[in-house]
């Protein structure tokens, strides 16, 4: 046997790994459960991480793609601006600037703490929360009409937030000055910086137990990543893989469709990807920053090659992004950056269609990748002064696989947060009364796997003067099909008054709308995968039964027979069936 | 002199307790389970009894019984053909859930399976609102035509839910009359006689589970019922439901899915039940088995429930005992991944063909291989001798699986395996203490089923948990608690409004409601009315929060010093859970809980007196064992746990067999044996008994 050893065995690394990860999960955890806010709360927009001594991150507790790698600059940020030898036990740096280390957009703020062991810098422990609301032009600070970063919000450059175990109190008062909700601010900065010490204190333990072989583990688990993201890539054939597609524009001010487009460029197990072809840099919110970027490529790599590959530094030694500055997805300060999920979205997409071919096993067909959103607001008629705001962001449909039908009314790639129960939202805002809350007909791509669907939803205005705006994509620009597969159908928002429906822009706000009057938001659904006519006729009948698919399109895009008698049971035609098929092979 | 017996059937076995009140002896009992129909081994096992214990069948005073039935029915898609009706607009419900995907990253993962058929999810017009007023009246001529429709399917069950029923249920009430009428042989579940809540989806939800397993339970539960009937049992029997209570056969025929997830909570009522003999109220719970571990948590006594969990990939919204599974057990199978990291687990070798050592063809080293290898398993013989292993087959399994792709020795391999699944199983741990805000420190771990004891202390050394408890049969911890379980009913009613005097008389009508519904529910079990019990609690937020938490209400009717009370105990609940509370803020009142007990008779255990000169059996064995942190291997006594008597006192390292079980005691920690026969081990000569 040999007698070659690692510094670390792979029993060690397995359990130091597991141990590396919940303490970000332990930190995460401290967080929502400290938090004021119902965003970190409830929808846990917040992560937390264990970052190496040197600033490479080694484990991260994660709720929502978007928040990968959001770790991945800060710590470095911190070594090139502040002497080393300086940075004592106790101190802790706070940011939220996307363009000098920070995360996605400037309501995610990061608060990061040095951990000590003999006297030197063992780690760090980090963690990153979503802030309701830092200032800017509306509450909530992220505006659809931003032009600029400054109008999203305070800009807070890595600084200190403690001094050797000391609340800096002058820092703190100056952030809490500029939110509009300050109680809540409070309660959710507390909670970032007294979790830190949580996981600090894990990370204590955890050098006691190891000593030097918990560094060693560290630089262990990021080749770990590196090996299995390597292997991966290894596996697909070297080659330029290209795929573009558009959003429907870019707000107001860029009302023209915008390129997205990206080549990968694979050779052997490194993988490049460039955008150098996606659209210049946007004067709408919809820029995207360069960590959301590494998030969104980070993202789709776990997806088709690996969903448990740990996210750790190792895997940039593994690929590359080309990201002209100026681009929407490299934007120069101070490009605004509030709604970038809207675009991070779509980029996933992209990379899915240019690795269709060579993924074929993992890869899905194109998804609804919006993030199709609602806000009604009217004074509260039991409150009077009081205003309400009913925010709901509502699911399309999940691409088709070479396995399988894609996933109908789900959230895809960058976020999964989850629907509000009707009962629930009717309760709290007793203004509007949802009228269908229904899978859409026909809005999968046909397809030997049929696409997933998008979803029909009605709300009924029930008192006069509400406001409302609608936001979305893909109302144009169509999920792609694969393999033969057909697009699914393009999202869509109505205004309905006496069953006479008006077509609404995809991203309108103001909208008053009355007593009686319904808004329709139809929400896109999602390629297919392979030929139509290969599937099945029972899945097609299944799906007519289901109101999945119309008997129209059974006939036309599936060539498949359906009957429905006078009771509503659906029954197939075997012999129109056969002639059907027969007729277009 | 009577008999009470409590019967738990298992994948693989079914386990009999049985306690004879004029004896006050424990007597358990194991044979192979027959899943085709699983009342048979119950029979039989009864039969045996009768012979070995020279028992009357009418001598026989209880009865209950832990079936997989339901979650079995659930598992292999094997419930009935349902239909669901609700209100227009949301036939798709089931289907679209919360609008997530299951999986962040494995995008392949499919939603649940479907457990209503193409075209059977119907809508009728209809429509109320959140203050419970009709804003269209329900469409009867629709809802017939509905209903026939379903017949003319053949479904054999419907699941009746429709928006705020929960508030006012008039629709839901007549749909099932019109349901009575027009189809009367198809098994009817309405949501709010099912669920009193909001959240449609969850209540939907668990409706539908419910209609699916109802014909399949209905008609195994009387075959059960007429099986025993046979053998000349008397009583009516008992069936546990998932909140760790037994109901009555017709209560099980009418809530079927509260028996879904009941598999493993006997199992925390029995530990519940020992811990308090032996004055350990806080106890984490460790049932590891061959496939799986579940964990729970005690607190002063009392497990900790959960209002809603998903069985199958839907939501139940049915109070259960709050247990974590997590896929950790002898048959998990150990790889080396392709980045070169050793992975326990989640797949497992299952009985067949098992851990090679089986010698039944399997060639995946397993957790069971590493521990025979590692010499804490007997190396010959298992299952006290009943099953043979081959300890070369399972070096030759960690040898090709683990060792030829890494530069792990075989000793080291091994180890590392049991390592790496203690770390698993300590996530399990921490998910029901640490995430639900408590010290693990704090607790006592109790090992039981086949491989519990194998585990548990080194894992409690990891945890800094200093004190590990095994009882007398391990293997049986959950027939046991059978014998120990209350008939409770969790009933509950959502009305959200804000916690002020004003609304006094309305929290008063709630409770008062719950409390005739918890009556009748106790009239049916035949309660005598000295034996009964109602607690009632409310999940409060603050205003516009969207989580609860439940805090007690000192009576089930309301004053205004107790609301005052509650709402004090809120804000002070809402400190520690979530490190802040503010008095200025209103707080809501959104579900009212009732618990209606009923108390069963429960044997009464005998503690022994100590013996003052209890030594050590002879060892049936020196066996050189390799623990987790010592470098080599030591030699170590093994000793058959039947000649531990109590007052036993002795330092480990020491493995002990027993029937079904294997304890290993790991140097740095003693044992001690109490007057019930349970094993106290303690780290580093912690605290004497």
């Amino acid at each position: 046997m040999s007698t070659k050893r690692n510094p670390v065995d792979p029993v060690t690394v397995e359990i130091v790994g597991n141990l590396m990860l919940s303490i970000a999960e332990e930190t995460c955890l401290s967080i929502i459960k400290s938090a004021y806010s119902t965003n970190i709360k409830e929808r846990r927009d917040v992560s937390a991480a264990v970052v190496g001594p040197e600033g490479d991150l080694v484990a991260q507790a994660d709720y929502l793609p978007i928040h990968l790698n959001a770790f991945l600059t800060f710590i470095p940020y911190i070594y090139q601006h502040f002497d080393r030898a300086k940075i004592r036990p106790g101190d802790m740096f706070i940011g939220n600037d996307p363009y000098h280390g920070g995360g996605n957009h400037l309501p995610d703020i990061v608060v990061a703490m040095p951990v000590f062991g003999d006297g030197a810098i063992i780690g760090w422990v980090v963690n990153m929360a979503h802030h309701s609301d830092i200032g800017g032009m509306v509450p909530g600070s992220t505006s659809s009409y931003a032009d600029s970063i400054f109008q999203e919000g305070i800009r807070i450059p890595v600084i200190r937030i403690c001094n050797e175990g000391k609340l800096n109190e002058d820092v703190f008062q100056l952030l809490l000055g500029n939110t509009r909700v300050r109680e809540e601010r409070e309660g959710d900065l507390t909670a970032q910086i007294s979790s830190n010490r949580v996981g600090a204190r894990r990370m204590e333990e955890a050098f006691a137990k190891y000593g030097d072989r918990l560094t060693a583990c560290m630089e262990e688990l990021q080749n770990y990543s590196e090996r299995r993201l390597r292997a991966a890539i290894a596996s697909v054939a070297d080659g330029v893989y290209s795929y573009t597609d558009y959003l429907d524009d870019g707000g107001d001010n860029s009302p023209d469709p915008q390129t997205i487009s990206v080549d990968i460029r694979i050779s052997g197990d490194s993988i490049v990807f460039d955008f150098s072809k996606t659209c210049k840099q946007l004067k709408a919110p919809l820029n995207i920053s360069y960590n959301t970027l590494l998030a969104s490529c980070f993202y789709s790599l776990k997806a088709l090659f690996g969903a448990d590959i740990p996210a750790t530094s190792g895997i940039f030694r593994v690929f590359e992004v080309v990201a002209p500055k100026g681009s929407l997805v490299n934007p120069i300060d101070p490009a605004p950056l509030g709604l970038t999920i809207n675009a991070a979205q779509r980029l996933p997409d992209v990379i899915f269609g240019a690795l269709a071919e060579v993924a074929s096993e993992r890869v899905l067909a194109g998804c609804n990748s919006t993030c199709q959103t609602t806000v009604f607001t009217r004074e509260d008629p039991r409150h009077p002064g009081n205003t309400l705001i009913c925010h709901e962001a509502i699911a399309g449909g999940s691409g088709a696989s070479r396995h399988a039908d894609g996933l109908s009314a789900v959230q895809v790639h960058m976020t999964n947060t989850s629907n509000m129960p009707i009962e629930a939202m009717e309760t709290e805002f007793p203004i509007l009364m949802i009228k269908k809350y229904s899978l859409r007909t026909d809005s999968g791509g046909a397809g030997e796997f049929r696409g997933g669907l998008g979803i029909d939803r009605e709300f009924e205005m029930l008192l006069d003067g509400i406001q409302c705006k609608a936001t979305g994509d893909r109302q144009k620009f169509a999920p792609y099909g694969l393999e033969g597969g057909r697009d699914g159908a393009t999202g869509a928002f109505f205004r309905e008054m006496d069953g006479a429906r008006t077509r609404l822009p995809g991203k309108s706000t103001g909208n008053r709308m009355e007593k009686g009057e319904i808004l329709v938001a139809l929400t896109p659904g999602s390629g297919g995968y392979g030929d139509p006519l290969r599937r099945p006729p029972e899945k097609v009948l299944d799906d007519v039964a289901d109101g999945y698919v119309s008997v129209e399109a059974a006939r036309d895009q599936y060539k498949v027979a359906v009957n429905r008698d006078s009771d509503g049971i659906c029954t197939l035609d075997v012999e129109a069936t056969r002639a059907l098929r027969a007729a277009v092979r | 002199m009577s008999y009470m017996i409590g019967v738990d059937v298992g994948g693989t076995f079914t386990d009999l307790s049985v306690f004879n009140t004029q004896t006050e002896q424990i007597f358990n009992y194991k044979l192979s389970s027959t899943p085709q129909d699983p009342s048979q081994a119950i029979v039989t096992g009864i039969e045996t009894l009768l012979g070995l214990l020279g028992m009357q069948a009418e001598q026989i005073s209880y009865l209950a019984h832990g079936t997989t039935v339901a979650t079995n029915a659930l598992i292999e898609k094997k419930g009935a053909r349902i239909g669901i009706i609700t209100t227009e607009g949301l036939k798709d419900l089931m289907e679209i859930g919360w609008q997530k995907r299951p999986n962040l990253y494995d995008l392949l993962r499919p939603k649940a399976q479907s457990i209503v058929p193409a075209g059977l999810k119907c809508e009728v017009p209809e429509r109320i609102l959140c203050d419970g007023s009709v804003k269209t009246p329900l469409d009867e001529r629709a809802a017939i035509r509905v209903i026939r429709y379903l017949k003319k399917q053949k479904v054999q069950a419907i699941a009746v839910c429709t928006l705020f029923s929960y508030l006012n249920p008039v629709h839901e009430n007549r749909l099932k009359e019109l349901i009575r009428e027009h189809f009367p042989e198809a098994y009817v579940s309405v949501s709010h006689e099912l669920v009193h809540e909001f959240r449609e989806y969850s209540r939907m939800s668990t409706t539908a589970l419910n209609a699916y397993l109802g014909p399949v339970m209905k008609e195994y539960v009387r075959h059960f019922e007429e099986s025993v009937k046979k053998v000349g049992v008397k009583v009516s029997p008992y069936v546990t439901q998932s909140n760790g209570s037994i109901i009555s056969i017709s209560e099980t025929i009418d809530c079927p899915i509260k028996t879904a997830v009941s598999g493993p909570s006997a199992g925390v009522i029995g530990a519940a039940y020992l811990g308090g003999l032996c004055g350990l109220p806080n106890i984490i719970t460790f049932d590891m088995g061959g496939t799986s571990i579940d964990v729970s948590l005690i607190e002063d006594g009392k497990p900790q429930l959960s209002n809603e969990r998903l069985v199958e990939g839907y939501p139940a919204r049915i109070p259960m005992i709050d247990i974590i599974t997590l896929g950790a057990g002898g048959g998990s199978i150990a790889r080396i991944d392709e980045g070169g990291a050793l992975k326990v687990g989640p797949q497992s070798a299952g009985a067949t063909p098992g851990p090679a050592c089986y010698m039944r063809g399997g060639v995946n080293p397993c957790v069971t291989d590493a521990n025979i290898l590692l010499g804490k398993l007997n190396q010959k013989k298992i299952l006290g001798g009943r099953m043979e292993v081959d300890l070369e087959l399972a070096k030759q399994a960690i040898q090709t699986c683990i060792c030829d792709r890494s530069s792990l020795s075989l000793p080291e391999a091994a180890a590392g395996i049991i390592s790496v699944v203690n770390s698993n199983m300590m996530r399990a741990i921490r998910i029901v203490s640490v995430e639900r805000g408590y010290d693990a420190r704090d607790f006592a771990l109790m090992a039981f089923g086949g491989a519990g004891p194998l585990h548990a202390c080194e894992v409690a050394e990891e945890l800094g948990i200093r004190k590990v408890l095994i009882p007398p049969n391990p293997g049986t911890l959950c027939s046991l608690g059978l014998l120990m379980a209350d008939t409770r009913f969790d009933l509950s009613r959502s009305r959200i409004m804000l916690a002020q005097p004003e609304n006094i008389p309305a929290i008063n009508t709630v409770l008062q409601e719950m409390i005739e519904e918890g009556s009748d529910l106790l009239d049916r079990e035949k309660i005598p009315a000295a034996q009964r019990s109602f607690s009632a609690s409310v999940d409060a937020r603050y205003e516009r929060q969207n989580y609860e938490i439940n805090i007690p209400l000192r009576e089930p009717a309301v004053t205004e010093e107790i609301l005052g009370e509650a709402i004090q105990q809120f804000h002070a609940a809402h400190e520690k859970n979530f490190g802040y509370s503010n008095e200025a803020f209103h707080v809501q009142l959104v579900n009212f809980r009732l618990s209606a007990v009923g108390e069963v008779e429960k044997p009464a255990l005998v503690c022994k007196p100590l013996e003052p000169d209890a030594a050590l059996p002879a060892p049936q064995e020196i066996r050189q064992v390799l623990f987790v942190g010592e470098k080599d291997y030591i030699s170590t006594p093994v000793y058959h746990r039947d000649g531990f008597v109590p007052g036993l006192q002795a330092e480990g390292p020491m493995i002990i067999e027993q029937m079904d079980c294997t304890t290993v005691i790991p140097p740095h920690w003693s044992i001690f044996t109490d007057g019930y026969l349970n094993l106290h081990v303690n780290y580093k000569g912690g605290e004497e008994q």
